[in-house]
């Protein structure tokens, strides 16, 4: 850890020192001497991989296979990339892999024209919503309301607000408890299918629910 | 005319919707699941990352020898720490109706572990860690970094 042992014993060191954390605050371009860093691409659970740009000063090396991994010391060019044993990326990395929360489950909840009253289909999908957040005990609920564009932007978000109040209702009718659900409202703002202005389009006027 | 009109709308839509204004106090993402000693600092005070805790940016995450950490962001990507480590969450947007992303955040040690989200898909290339040794551009999906001091 400590780097201290290089001395040349002049007036300018503490300056350049102060100089040198200065500027380690601020970009940090001095690079403590001691500092490593690997870097490991992993599959995601659907087995799919990535890609990772690794960077430094000197050089830089794009990961792209199944735990392909990278070691990196300070100023030089990033290693030679090297496929990592399953083993070894727990030994190095298990306890935060470990960590890493499950994604969260999002629904879209669907709307009849100009109303907060949910399509038949989008009705039966509520007991859905239900079960995962029965699974999954959350931490945190997002509820978007959002409109198709018709009609002006203050009216379609009002009208999205309501449909998220809705919603919101109803999961706390089912025992959600309220003060961990976000409601907002994007109007027509924010559309799945994007449209021209005053266009009839059933699939942009839903709700969204986020299952943190 | 016409202007001020958009002016007083964009007033009217920022008291309106607060999930929507890139103010700085603005929640960025939650605590999902922390083990042994795990805190948030944001400026003086120090928070355990209890689940639940919501993460603004500018927060600074640490874990003890003991902790670990697990987080959820607003696009939906998640992220991790191992014992030992210390993030700051130097700054944070999604807010795919502005057209506004990133995600900027520095590893000074420890071990983390990242799973890209709707930044990932949307703008990737605006969404990058740090460390004291090298800078990591995210191209898709899950990775992991150890930084040894």
């Amino acid at each position: 850890m400590s780097s201290s042992g290089a001395s040349s014993g002049s007036h300018g060191i503490p300056r350049t020192l102060t100089a040198c954390i200065i500027v380690l605050l601020l970009t940090s371009a001095c690079v403590p001497s001691s500092s490593r860093g690997t870097f490991i691409l992993l599959p995601d659970d659907n087995g799919k991989t990535g890609a990772i740009l690794v960077s430094d000063k000197e050089g830089e090396r794009f990961l792209t296979e199944p735990r392909q991994a990278v070691r990196v010391a300070p100023g030089t060019p990033p290693g030679k990339p090297f496929v990592m044993s399953e083993k070894e990326v727990l030994a190095t990395v298990g306890p935060a892999l470990e960590a890493l929360p499950k994604p969260p489950v999002s629904f879209l909840l669907y709307f009849k024209h100009d109303s907060t009253e949910l399509t038949e289909e989008s009705l039966a999908m509520v007991r859905d919503v239900v079960r995962t957040i029965r699974e999954r005990p959350p931490v945190d609920i997002s509820v978007v309301g959002h409109s198709d564009t018709i009609g002006d932007r203050p009216y379609n978000y009002r009208l999205s607000l309501k449909r998220a109040q809705a919603i919101a209702a109803l999961l706390v009718a089912e025992g959600v408890d309220p003060s961990i659900l976000e409601i907002t409202s994007h109007g027509k703002d924010n559309p799945l299918v994007p449209t021209g202005d005053q266009v009839h389009e059933p699939r942009n006027r839903r709700v969204e629910v986020t299952v943190r | 005319m016409h202007k001020r009109f958009v002016v007083v709308l964009l007033l009217v839509g920022s008291v309106l919707t607060p999930g929507l204004s890139a103010a700085a106090q603005e929640t960025i993402g939650v605590v999902r699941n922390s083990a042994g000693t795990a805190t948030v600092t944001r400026g003086e005070q120090v928070l355990p990352a209890a689940a639940g805790t919501k993460l603004e940016a500018g927060d600074l995450l640490n874990t003890g020898s003991d902790g670990s950490l697990g987080v959820i962001l607003r696009d939906h990507s998640t992220l991790s720490l191992g014992p030992g480590s210390r993030l700051i969450l130097r700054s944070f947007a999604f807010s795919p109706v502005e057209g506004k992303f990133g995600l900027f955040f520095h590893l000074s040690r420890g071990t983390l572990s990242y799973l890209s989200g709707l930044i990932g898909k949307l703008a990737p290339e605006s969404a990058r860690f740090e460390t004291p040794v090298a800078s990591i551009g995210i191209r898709g999906t899950r990775f992991a970094m150890k930084v040894d001091e």
